[in-house]
């Protein structure tokens, strides 16, 4: 791991095109899905997608290979997005919170499971997750989605929401809590 | 006192099991903490709030899990260009950048060769014409400000003619609009 940082350092110092594009196939998925549940906006979050590798091309000299890679990238574009929402509206993550109703949201595409009885289960509850999620505070919603979509450590957590370890583990436990009931709505 | 029996205990020991559940995720206990994973297993055999807490929360973690958000392969192809060109821009500044800067240490070396030589020219001719040091050192002085100072004229004057142009084409354009 210590050894793809420092190939890691070393391109993003040299602006190296060709490990840029690796990078952003290799971290897609996994910064988008960060961004969808940060700003709960697909579009917004597809903006900010684009915004984020462009900061890491200009900034990339920046990059500490002490730290994994990710780490780093996800502190780049939760900072963009916290920009984002300060432009718009002068406050913090909690602005993040404002949904918009008519906006489609966290647009969940289908998911490929082995049968239709399982796909429509799965489809439900990961409605209700969603759905759940739309209502948590932003705050909650990034330490469940850095702790059990990216399995991020809470350490590595701790240091991209720059807050303290035990204020983590808070969020995330009541995170999950508050999910509860919609996850129980899925079963009734 | 038996803690078993013990209110404030008790809730201690749900509350520390909930946690571990909570933060740990059921499955990663094992390869965390082996002695708390221990005290979670024996705790939830005996307590079934807690055991449906776990089951609730590894559900929980599971269907965050199951969220499928995939990245398209537009918005991929995109920010790959746009990363490219923008490495290009750089690219271009830097060069750019690299330009300018031999170019003022190249004009910073000439001006110094070029004010040395010129200096004893002065000297050499305000001597010959047995002037006094300062008549000579102001011509060399006004010798080396004033084509700076012309230049610099020339290009206000410029930039005016320049604005001045444009105001008018606005002018004439506004006069064709409207």
């Amino acid at each position: 791991m210590a050894q793809e940082s420092t190939e890691i350092a070393r391109g993003l110092r040299r602006r190296d095109p060709d490990l840029l594009d690796r990078l952003i196939e290799q971290y897609q998925h996994r910064l988008l899905r960060y961004l969808v549940y940060l700003t709960g906006r697909r579009e917004l979050a597809e903006d900010l997608f684009q915004e984020t590798w462009i900061r890491v091309l200009e900034r990339g000299h920046q990059f500490n290979d002490k730290y994994a890679f990710s780490t780093w990238l996800f502190t780049v574009a939760r900072n963009l997005a916290i920009d984002h929402m300060r432009r718009k509206q002068p406050a913090s993550l909690d602005g993040l919170m404002d949904n918009n109703e008519d906006a489609a949201p966290f647009d969940v595409p289908a998911t490929v499971s082995p049968s239709a009885f399982d796909l429509t289960l799965q489809r439900e509850q990961g409605e209700h997750i969603t759905a759940g999620m739309q209502h948590l505070p932003a705050e909650y919603r990034e330490a469940l989605v850095l702790r059990f979509q990216e399995g991020m450590s809470l350490e590595e957590i701790s240091s991209v929401v720059r807050v303290p370890l035990g204020t983590v583990k808070s969020r995330i436990y009541r995170g999950l809590s508050a999910l509860e009931p919609w996850l129980k709505g899925a079963q009734l | 006192m038996n803690p078993k029996t013990n209110p404030a205990t008790n809730d201690d020991a749900h509350k520390r099991a909930r946690t571990l559940i909570t933060l740990a995720g059921p499955e990663a206990l094992s390869s965390d903490q082996p002695s708390s994973t221990a005290w979670l297993t024996t705790h939830l055999e005996s307590c079934a709030s807690c055991r449906a807490f776990a089951e609730n929360a590894a559900e929980t973690i599971h269907g965050l899990r199951a969220i499928p958000i995939a990245a398209g392969r537009t918005l991929v192809s995109t920010t790959q260009t746009r990363v490219r060109r923008r490495a290009l821009e750089l690219q271009r500044q830097r060069e750019h950048l690299w330009l300018v800067s031999i170019s003022c240490t190249a004009v910073t070396l000439c001006t110094l060769l070029s004010a040395i030589v010129l200096w004893s020219g002065f000297e050499w001719l305000g001597t010959r014409a047995q002037l006094p040091s300062l008549v000579w050192q102001v011509g060399f002085l006004i010798f080396c400000v004033v084509p700076a100072l012309v230049a610099g004229i020339l290009l206000l004057a410029k930039d005016k003619n320049n604005n001045n142009d444009n105001d008018r084409l606005a002018h004439h354009a506004g006069s064709y609009q409207g």
